[in-house]
């Protein structure tokens, strides 16, 4: 099957190295500490963060840093067909690991010791990168909890489909069989926290896509950036500064 | 709010907030007697209500419902089946309500919100008892095939009034639905009502009652689960008399949800 045309374009009229269009809202669960909603084209997700709280398990509590945890679901309706078990499942575990890993990464954890900070991302709709996209909707939602981080961590995926890279897949492109490489990244320093690949790939393009991929990141942290100083500014003005 | 009450208690040096958290029976026992609530409500008015249909592009009908700060998000999907031998001109519904640890601080992975299975059996029973559903039109080929639709609303934020919320964005979500090839139209949009609440005054309220009321004022299902004894069949009544109100304002909304869609 051809994923990029003659011309160039990608199936949903992208061009390779171009990225779906991104939005992102802050404060989407009132309840929570912090909350966001993150889209990638028609990937959506939602994350919200309660913390720092009491530990739930005493037995888990560390004395000098907190516990972050996180939590991967996926709507029964986000993906195409029904799903009949949307946690618990293998995949939605090592997601969860991942993202919580990944977070850990940033937050500065010996500023909250014996406490507990509980990241949830619940997926709406599927279609690629939802990984990614959790990523970086936990992100905003821990901004907005305001919860110290040393870095803003965002994600972005590439792939290698027709011999050339792409950047961004969606589900179609990402059940091709070809190579996926997910990246993240702490956006200042420029540092890879995160890095996942699957399929088989020469070293040489490894190096072309990954770069693609965390080209993506940046792009991400900059969409991030702006959200996150919108907000602030809407914050300052009702406090009446 | 700084004047002393007729209660020798602390109320008259103590913050607003944190009275709020120490007495929160006494907080709002002052704002009743003034006929308003905390949000400065008046006794009978609900909530900012919004009703968007599909909300989910990759389900057959969706809607997002918002009473106050309360989300849900509710999503239909269409699977073929063979029906049952004693139901084989007739499709099926199956209604599942779940609340996942984003919508309250009190949800965390490995302990369930006790009031999720509740609220779902609740909306299992009003919906189907309600005959809102008309089965036969979900028929494909008697006896072979029919569909089969699954219906998930998932809270994404609860504030109180959860069943009020899953209620309407469940009918918003079967009046948005497309049978492919077949468009559906139900009869007798079921509406909700309550003297609906916060969940801060859920938690100190004695006895919540759930009355729900078709478009032609029937009386559909009535839940008073348990409880302190209601004094006065007035008190029903009253409630009864509310939701009427709630329901017209419902109907709006929900029309006017529907005739933004086709519009667009």
């Amino acid at each position: 099957m051809e994923f990029v045309s003659p011309e160039g374009l990608r199936l949903d009229g992208r061009r390779p190295m171009e990225m779906r269009q991104i939005r992102a809202q802050i404060g989407v669960v009132a309840k929570a500490d912090g909350s966001a909603s993150f889209e990638m084209g028609n990937t959506k997700v939602i994350a919200a963060v309660y913390g720092p709280r009491e530990v739930q398990n005493r037995s888990q509590q560390i004395s000098d840093q907190a516990l972050v945890r996180c939590e991967y679901s996926m709507a029964n309706f986000s993906t195409g067909d029904r799903m009949r078990k949307p946690k618990g499942d293998r995949r939605s575990m090592e997601i969860s690991l991942v993202i919580c890993q990944t977070m850990e990464a940033c937050i500065l954890t010996h500023l909250m010791p014996r406490s507990q900070i509980d990241i949830f991302v619940q997926v709406l709709q599927a279609d690629g990168g939802t990984r990614s996209a959790c990523i970086n909707a936990a992100t905003l939602a821990l901004a907005d909890a305001g919860i110290p981080m040393c870095d803003l961590i965002t994600s972005c995926s590439a792939g290698y489909l027709n011999s050339t890279p792409l950047l961004d897949l969606n589900y179609v492109e990402d059940s091709a069989g070809g190579p996926d490489v997910t990246v993240g990244i702490l956006s200042k320093s420029d540092k890879v926290t995160l890095l996942q690949m699957d399929a088989k790939l020469p070293m040489d393009i490894f190096e072309n896509v990954m770069q693609l991929a965390i080209e993506g990141c940046k792009a991400v942290a900059n969409y991030i950036r702006e959200i996150l100083l919108e907000n602030t500014k809407q914050l300052e003005y009702r406090r009446g500064r | 709010m700084g004047s002393s009450g007729a209660s020798g208690d602390l109320s008259g040096e103590m913050e607003v907030d944190a009275f709020r958290r120490l007495f929160p029976l006494r907080f709002y026992e002052r704002h009743l007697l003034e006929s308003v609530r905390p949000d400065a409500r008046p006794l009978g008015r609900a909530r900012d209500t919004t009703v968007a249909l599909g909300a989910v592009a990759t389900a057959d009908g969706s809607a997002m419902a918002k009473i106050g700060c309360t989300t849900m998000l509710a999503a239909i999907k269409l699977e073929v089946m063979t029906p049952p031998l004693d139901s084989s001109d007739e499709g099926s519904v199956a209604i599942d309500f779940h609340m996942p640890p984003i919508c309250s601080p009190i949800v965390r992975p490995g302990r369930p919100a006790e009031v999720a299975p509740v609220v779902s059996k609740q909306l299992s029973d009003a919906i189907i008892s309600s005959g809102m559903i008309n089965l036969k039109e979900l028929s494909l080929v008697s006896g072979k095939a029919a569909w089969m639709a699954y219906l998930d609303i998932y809270c994404l934020d609860a504030d109180g009034a959860l069943f009020d919320a899953a209620l309407l964005a469940a009918v918003a979500a079967f009046s948005h639905l497309q049978i492919p090839a077949v468009t559906v139209n139900d009869d007798g949009r079921v509406v909700i009502m309550s003297g609906e609440n916060e969940e801060e005054e859920e938690s100190v309220m004695e006895t919540p009652v759930t009355v729900v009321l078709d478009s032609s004022s029937r009386l559909v299902s009535l839940y008073k689960p348990g409880g302190p004894v209601l004094a006065y069949m007035s008190a029903v009544q009253d409630c009864v008399a509310l939701t009427r109100q709630r329901v017209k304002e419902l109907q709006k909304i929900l029309s006017d949800a529907i005739s933004d869609m086709e519009v667009d």
